[in-house]
């Protein structure tokens, strides 16, 4: 037997990763099979990190949903097994959360990253967009999400999730992706009054 | 205020060319009403991805309930005095004869909720052998301790070794049933539906699955199922009739 042939991924892991690609209703049964699946981990948190048990739950919690962008991006390479990987992203997390307590930051008080988002921003324009984002009053924001009323809510909570207008339109039951463009837009522009009428 | 969200959409969504991208870029640096919008933007899409994540972690936590193996957490193992322990005995014959009691004599809504009760009741844990250490105690150990995809590699390099082993496909169908994998769980009870055993619950396996997927045509063939096990005297009959009496 060789084993340099032998695939790193079973296929369970396969049939999760494919799930959670697909996007659609899909990629629920997916996201929910992989959290299942690795749950363990929250004792590893608690027995190895010595980490109380909310801790450990949100650690794995963040993992799962870390993972879960990766996976539905397609920058999950499959290189190693989901488990490795999966515990390598904990392990990770568990290292962050670690440093934070150390400096003595409270997650709470911190304000949301965008520096992903700025990725896609040069380095001469990132800095103003910054500063503005640093501006953003978040708990303003959050309140005036309800407000978008619910259809508008879910739409956009699906496309920061990652999901593309296509699987916006099956999911939500609209008849174009373009119909589900011009909807979400006009939702950014309806709690972009909401909020700047506060 | 002029909108400039399509615009600002069409740069994120990777739409523009790169002399458009170039001129966006150039706009955030010359036009302040346009910086606004693209930090509007990029807040309200990390905030709804925050809000977004809030609520699947609050989802995440219904999973986990659901998952009594892994959640039986001991907290404070050592510092555990005796009596907490009796107290603790104590609740849990309570507890347990509620549910014995919730699930045999009250009225659940539906089958549904009855088989999931009897999932989390009777698959919680799989009994192992007491001085035994064979490759299935290790599995059934490994599941039980809730490392389900450890269970899952015991058993699948098992049954490469020994496909005709019946109990090896329980198990198999159980832990994907578990995982929700309800179709892997189907097709692995399914494997052992015509073997002769003094005791075989795999229709009545198959049914509780069924139960659970809960998809169009399920609850009607997990009943024929039920049905069937009830006629033949197969496994799981006392079980089926307290589920065929509440369709």
């Amino acid at each position: 037997m060789n084993l340099f042939n032998k695939p790193t991924l079973s296929t369970d892991e396969r049939e999760i990763i494919d799930s959670i690609a697909q996007n659609g209703n899909e990629r629920k049964k997916g996201e929910e099979r992989l959290f299942n699946r690795y749950a363990y981990f929250i004792k590893e948190g608690i027995y190895k990190y010595s980490l109380p048990e909310e801790d450990a739950f949100d650690l794995y919690s963040d993992t799962i949903i870390s993972a879960i962008e990766k996976i539905a991006s397609g920058s999950f390479q499959g290189r190693s097994s989901l488990k490795t990987w999966l515990y390598s992203i904990f392990h990770n997390k568990y290292v962050d959360l670690l440093r934070k307590k150390t400096t003595n930051k409270s997650s709470i008080h911190q304000t949301l990253s965008i520096s992903d988002l700025l990725l896609e921003i040069s380095d001469h324009s990132k800095s103003i967009v910054q500063k503005l984002v640093d501006k953003t009053d978040w708990e303003i924001l959050r309140e005036r999400l309800v407000q978008v009323g619910e259809n508008c809510r879910q739409m956009l909570l699906l496309w920061a999730d990652g999901y593309a207008d296509k699987d916006i339109a099956g999911l939500m039951e609209y008849k174009t992706s373009d119909v589900v463009k011009t909807t979400r837009l006009r939702c950014l522009e309806k709690l972009k009054q909401l909020y700047h009428n506060t | 205020m002029e909108n400039y969200l399509e615009y600002i959409d069409a740069y994120f969504q990777r739409m523009l060319d790169p002399e458009e991208i170039k001129r966006f870029e150039q706009k955030i640096t010359e036009d302040k009403e346009f910086a606004d919008e693209v930090a509007f933007y990029l807040s309200a899409k990390q905030s709804l991805k925050a809000e977004g994540d809030r609520e699947k972690k609050e989802w995440f936590r219904q999973l986990l309930a659901q998952q009594k193996p892994v959640i039986n957490i001991d907290r404070n193992r050592l510092a555990r005095k005796v009596w907490l322990y009796r107290v603790s005995a104590a609740a849990a014959v309570i507890i347990c004869v509620f549910l014995a009691w919730s699930m045999f004599f009250s009225k659940p809504a539906s089958p549904q909720q009855m088989a999931e009760s009897y999932i989390n009741e009777n698959f919680k844990t799989l009994s192992i052998k007491m001085g035994e250490k064979d490759s299935l105690q290790e599995g059934l150990r490994l599941y039980n301790e809730g490392q389900y995809d450890s269970a899952l590699q015991q058993f699948e390099s098992m049954i490469q070794r020994d496909t005709g082993n019946y109990k090896v496909k329980n198990y198999l169908g159980i832990i994907y049933l578990r995982l929700g994998n309800y179709d892997k769980a189907l097709q692995y009870f399914k494997q052992f539906e015509d073997d002769t055993l003094y005791a075989n619950p795999s229709q009545f396996n198959q049914a509780l699955t069924l139960l659970k997927r809960n998809m169009p045509g399920d609850k009607q063939k997990a009943k024929e199922l039920l049905e069937h096990v009830r006629d033949q005297d197969l496994d799981g009959k006392e079980i089926a009739l307290k589920l065929l009496d509440k369709w």
